[in-house]
């Protein structure tokens, strides 16, 4: 790989205060789907062009909380919120947010890549033409780009026409990675994003979030705690519906405050 | 102090692994603990019989660390240990380096304690006395905080370093001044005054063992405090 980033691993590692140059915002923020509350008033705040990993068993809320970023969770219905996120901040909330903008400015990647039954090409200029966008040269431009980025240019240069579920897993995922950043959101983010690849393409997405962080601020779900650890500078780890600890992520893995997260990330848990 | 984590892994495996390097730990520092005692005990007595069990059994003490090592690296390339089970380990391996240094000292006694049992005894032999159980003493404490987590006891012996090492620089001028005097002796006491210094040095390592402890238990960092912010 040819990223700088990859060349100086060692920048992981720098002490980063939380609560440094916040971005997004959790205030207070409960959610309920119908009556069962699944968090209970999390205080958070993200800062901007880090990786800050959320980790936690099973049900602790950790999807719950990162699809309300985008409001994505709205869609269920019964659900309500307490609280407030705010980005930058504006609320998410304040009824001048379009739903559609915010969405743009947040990418998502999920566990299962989705690529839509069209050609590697289109799935990227996908929320382009969406937009409006059809000048021949952008969404070339674009397209190059994205997979640059995405480190999947060299793979599929040849065949971007081709459809993108011929792809490999590590390569859809990669592609869908390249379809959240087209639209040059500010945040990505990634909800288990590696657990149905195998250890190289886990590798080379790990890469590319290290990479990206130089541009977006990035949220990552994982089970993962090597992985955590690799990519992320901040981790939070949360405890049914609770935020337990949030800190350096390498404070986390050698020193945790919290015994819950001690027993946690040890493997004496249950 | 520090939450110990209370319950076992889930993994059972991991925890008898990491039991199976802290035995290894203490079955280690027994057996220094026992060469030390022989090789004191063959200088005090003039025998050297104990310190030739000394010697022959630092053997034993080189394998037992090198055993520390591998379990140590097992147990990370398994379960890749993080928190308090990584420090654990890292502290085992630095520990097990630390005791095999003690164990070249007791051989170090035992062997100039031989050269000494050749020649008639000096009288400043007993001037050994104090240094040699306060470094008795330091080791058994750094081993008895390892075997019971405990960086109190652990902490404390840092303090005692710094007199073992003034009785070491006291003891070396009388016995420089005494060779002056002595010089049909001299051979003998530059033994006396190297053993002075092995005692120094099983002082050192005993608190390396001890700043291994605290970081193992607490996290803390207490080497060098000059250095740290
Ligand atoms: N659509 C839903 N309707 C009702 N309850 C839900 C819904 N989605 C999640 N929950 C509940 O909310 C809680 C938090 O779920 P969430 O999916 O956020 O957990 P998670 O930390 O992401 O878990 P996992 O690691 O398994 O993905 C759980 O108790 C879950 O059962
Ligand atoms: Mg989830």
């Amino acid at each position: 790989m040819t990223t700088e980033a990859s060349q100086h691993p060692l920048e992981l590692t720098n002490d980063f205060a939380p609560g440094e140059s916040n971005f997004i915002k959790v205030d207070n923020f409960k959610f309920f789907y119908g009556k069962k509350e699944a968090l209970h008033g999390i205080n958070l705040e993200i800062p901007s062009r880090k990786v800050t990993a959320f980790i936690g068993p099973s049900g602790c809320g950790k999807s719950t909380l990162l699809r309300n970023f985008n409001r994505m969770n709205e869609l269920i219905p019964g659900v309500h919120h307490e609280g407030d996120i705010t980005i930058h901040g504006t609320s998410i909330y304040d009824p001048s947010v379009e739903i559609i903008a915010l969405r743009r400015r947040i990418g998502m990647v999920f566990q299962k890549s989705n690529p839509f039954p069209m050609s590697i090409f289109e799935n990227i200029v996908y929320p382009l033409r969406i937009a409006g966008q059809n000048t021949r040269s952008v969404l070339e431009e674009t397209v190059e780009r994205c997979l640059r980025s995405a480190a999947l240019w060299d793979e599929v240069k040849d065949r971007l026409h081709d459809s993108a579920l011929g792809l490999s897993g590590g390569q859809m995922q990669r592609l869908c990675i390249a379809r959240a950043v087209a639209s040059r959101p500010e945040i990505l983010l990634m909800d288990e994003p590696c657990s149905a690849l195998d250890p190289i393409a886990t590798a080379k997405v790990e890469e590319l979030i290290i990479e990206l962080k130089k541009d977006f601020t990035i949220v990552i779900v994982t089970h993962n705690m090597q992985q955590a650890s690799r990519v992320s500078e901040l981790t939070a780890f949360f405890y049914l519906g609770n935020l337990v600890e949030f800190d350096n992520t390498r404070k986390i893995f050698t020193n945790p405050s919290m015994k819950q997260t001690e027993e946690y990330i040890t493997g004496r848990f249950g | 102090m520090h939450k110990e984590p209370s319950k076992v892994h889930t993994i059972s495996i991991f925890t008898t692994a990491l039991d199976q390097l802290r035995s290894s730990v203490l079955k280690m520092s027994s057996l220094a603990q026992l060469n030390l005692k022989n090789s004191i005990k063959g200088l005090l007595e003039r025998d050297d019989d104990w310190c030739n069990n000394s010697i022959a059994d630092d053997e034993e003490i080189d394998l037992l660390e090198m055993q520390i090592d591998h379990e140590g690296i097992e147990v990370m390339s398994r379960f890749q240990p993080v928190a308090s089970d990584l420090r654990e380990v890292i502290s085992s391996i630095k520990i097990g380096a630390n005791i095999e240094r003690v164990a070249d000292q007791a051989v170090n006694i035992a062997r100039r304690a031989r050269k000494l049992n050749e020649h008639p005894q000096l009288p400043e032999l007993h001037l050994l006395d104090r240094p040699i159980r306060l470094a008795l003493t330091m080791f058994d404490d750094a081993v008895r905080s390892f075997a019971e987590r405990n960086a109190t006891l652990a902490v404390e012996l840092k303090s005692r370093d710094k007199e073992l090492d003034q009785l070491n620089r006291e003891l070396t001028d009388v016995l420089i001044n005494r060779m002056q005097d002595d010089s049909a002796n001299l051979p003998s006491y530059l033994n006396l005054i190297f053993i002075s210094r092995c005692l120094e040095r099983i002082g050192d390592h005993a608190c390396n063992i001890a700043e291994d402890i605290v970081f193992a238990v607490s996290a803390q960092d207490i080497r060098h405090p000059s250095k740290q912010q």
